[in-house]
């Protein structure tokens, strides 16, 4: 039933939290590898899918890191591999 | 003068309040210059400490980190090292941090101490971090970092005297102290910790901006609300701009009139009244609606909701090969196209920059509000066409809709030629919202008003001038029937002009304001008043506004191929100056004044040709 396919950042459901456990960092550049990280998208940090897109298209996506927003392309999300963050209690 | 005031620079991430405080810290006391050889704005003012001391202050762009990635954060970082040319390097930092952010914002502090500078960390935005549930420690983080912490609301001149007072012990202290730097690679685990360490109390966000982004941010209804403000904003530059308008003019008549009566007819009367006053008056009337229209773009940037449409307008801009990212040079385009064209440095892909630099011009910029608004209240009706919607708005709205649509579609030609390559990103942070400060918002416009009366003062001034001239010499001798206007040079160098331009329309008058609207596009606008000065000096050519002289000798197919040739407008010499020096060439500048002059005489051409076949030739 359940997809092979990763959970990557970018198929989050609004709302959804969850952790990065893996980077694929050739799918960015080091320009843009590096920006995102001084965002804070970094293995181990929990990031919740906030909004996404709008009448024009599904991109872009807005991220919650910590008490930061950040908006990114799907392209890029693409990059971060997500583990669901426990969600009882 | 023994000794020079010390320069302290103004240091942070972008959205920390760097602005903000800058304005807190020196209030009107501020220039604006560029530095040598880039086009990045040095922002630098005056502050004084509480005994009557000056301190000099710079506002360095802001900076994720001090590895460079635009010409702007590669500033911060030659001023910070000193090695950047026309700047000495600060005595000091002020460090500034949002308190609601602080993990990320510390990494850079970190990065920042390793300097060897003395440091005051402004813990800025600790109101709006309360507000979200947060409450902070400023005395046990300055005693993580071992440097002086102040809290401050920036926006509300909160914690300013206490910064300046940690500023004066800091800049006289003999050693810099700072904690034990720690590896690069150690900076985010460090950071977090101190700003763990930091934290007096946390609640969950009681998140206000998630809620009000819930709409803002909707993919339907925030596209909507992102039009409304926009259609707001242009109904308000025509409705709220007419009374101070009409005050204006009025007084430039007034002003032409009192001269035309003290002094006896001369050479030198004339070229006051009909040349300067006719021309620049012309031009001065248009600030109201200038600064409206800057005061809605600096409101939205202050707010945080400029991120937001850009978040909005992403998926739109990607399908034509462009970034959200260029939505803001874009709308700052609608005020003026060089600050616009400066704005594109925050585009880190080079050719999706170089299209956005190539189709600003198309956003219509506010010298081109001058020129549209005169024809505007001249060719339509002031009646309303449905509740609260007056037409000639609604022309303007559809003007500024028109240069849009002209530069997505330039924008997606562009990408599959000229300047095809990688695919674009988006990468940005969204602010929080926050209630900008009202004498923030002055400040801004007082130095545009600045900049506008400046040109005035000197372009615009300059090239009426020398128009006056032209048209006004030769003189017709007295036996001759001959008009004025055909007579002169610059009317014979009009007739040059007008054979290639007649066959869309435009007729001697248009011909003599084109070419001085190359200097400055709202010349157009004074060309035209000067040169009905000239030929209507025998009857009282002030008091006949300029738009009832325009409505008698314009055909309405006329006017309207007129304000399509201004949607696509040949740029002015100082956006084509800025695109050279951002492009470094003239291949660019080249293109884009070839390719905009095509269009522009197409789109005239076409709207006339239509225009006439409807029978309003």
């Amino acid at each position: 039933m359940h997809s092979t396919a990763p959970l990557t950042l970018d198929r989050l459901t609004i709302g959804q939290t969850a952790r990065i456990v893996a980077v694929d960092w050739s799918m960015l550049s080091p320009a843009e590898a590096r920006r995102l990280q001084e965002f804070g998208l970094d293995i181990g940090v929990e990031v919740e899918a906030l909004h996404r897109g709008s009448l024009f298209s599904r991109d872009p996506l807005a991220v919650r890191i910590g008490r930061m927003r950040v908006v990114l392309r799907g392209a890029h999300a693409a990059a971060f591999t997500m583990a669901m963050a426990c969600t009882a209690a | 003068m023994s000794v020079a005031a010390p320069l302290v620079a103004l240091v942070g991430n972008p959205n920390a309040g760097k602005s903000s405080l800058f304005n807190a810290l020196t209030g009107a006391r501020q220039k604006i210059a560029n530095y040598p050889g880039v086009t990045v704005e040095r922002h630098s003012g005056r502050g004084r400490f509480a005994d009557g001391r000056v301190i000099d202050f710079i506002d360095l762009p802001g900076t994720y980190s001090l590895m460079p990635s635009s010409p702007d954060e590669a500033v911060t970082h030659d001023v910070l090292m000193g090695t950047q040319a026309g700047e000495r390097r600060p005595d000091a930092m002020i460090i500034v941090v949002d308190a609601g952010n602080l993990p990320h914002h510390l990494r850079f502090v970190l990065e920042l101490l390793a300097l060897g500078l003395p440091v005051i960390v402004a813990l800025n935005m600790v109101d709006m971090a309360e507000r979200d549930g947060l409450v902070l420690d400023a005395e046990r983080l300055a005693q993580a970092l071992g440097v002086p912490v102040v809290a401050t609301v920036a926006v509300r001149r909160r914690g300013i005297e206490s910064l300046l007072e940690s500023l004066d012990i800091a800049l006289n202290a003999d050693a810099v102290t700072g904690i034990a730097l720690c590896e690069p690679a150690q900076r985010p685990a460090v950071a977090d910790k101190i700003a763990r360490a930091a934290i007096v109390s946390e609640s969950a966000s009681r998140g206000w901006t998630r809620a009000i982004d819930d709409v803002l941010l909707h993919p339907i209804w925030g596209v909507l609300i992102l039009l409304g403000i926009l259609f707001v904003m242009f109904q308000a530059v025509f409705t709220l701009a007419q009374a101070p308008i009409d005050m204006l003019g009025g007084g430039v008549a007034a002003l032409s009139d009192w001269i035309k009566a003290a002094l006896l007819p001369s050479f030198w009367r004339d070229l006051v009244t009909e040349g300067a006053i006719a021309g620049v008056g012309a031009v001065i009337t248009f600030l109201p609606q200038i600064l409206i229209l800057f005061f809605f773009i600096l409101l939205l940037e202050a707010s945080g909701y400029m991120a937001r449409a850009a978040f909005l307008m992403d998926g739109l801009m990607a399908k034509v090969g462009l970034s959200g990212r260029g939505f803001i040079p874009l709308l700052s385009s609608f005020a003026c196209a060089v600050p616009g064209i400066m704005a594109t440095r925050a585009i880190a892909d080079p050719k999706d920059r170089l299209t956005t630099i190539l189709i600003a011009p198309l956003m219509t910029c506010s010298a081109r509000l001058p020129v549209y608004a005169i024809i505007i209240s001249a060719f339509i009706p002031a009646r309303n066409v449905g509740p609260g919607i007056g037409l000639q708005g609604l022309v303007l709205f559809c003007l500024y809709l028109a240069g849009v649509i002209a530069a997505l579609l330039a924008a997606w030609l562009l990408r599959r030629t000229v300047t095809r390559g990688a695919n674009t990103s988006l990468l940005m942070e969204l602010p929080r919202y926050q209630w900008p400060r009202f004498s923030d918002l002055l400040l801004g416009l007082w130095q545009r008003a600045i900049v506008f009366l400046r040109r005035a003062g000197t372009i615009i001034f300059a090239t009426t001038i020398i128009l006056w001239l032209l048209l006004s010499f030769p003189r017709v001798p007295a036996d001759s029937t001959a008009n004025q206007l055909d007579y002169s040079i610059g009317g014979h160098i009009a007739s040059a002009v007008e054979v290639v331009v007649k066959p869309i329309g435009f007729n001697h008058d248009i011909a003599i304001a084109l070419l001085p609207a190359m200097a400055a596009r709202e010349v157009a606008v004074s060309a035209l008043a000067t040169a009905y000065a000239i030929e209507g000096s025998d009857d009282d050519a002030t008091a006949n506004r300029l738009q009832n002289r325009l409505s008698s000798r314009w055909s309405l197919a006329t006017a309207l191929a007129f304000l399509a040739w201004f949607v696509f407008a040949p740029q002015c010499i100082s956006t084509i100056a800025v695109t050279r020096r951002e492009t470094n060439g003239w291949k660019w500048p080249a293109f884009m004044v070839g390719y905009l002059f095509a269009l522009a005489y197409g789109a005239a051409g076409a709207t006339y040709w239509i225009a006439v076949a409807f029978g309003l030739g």
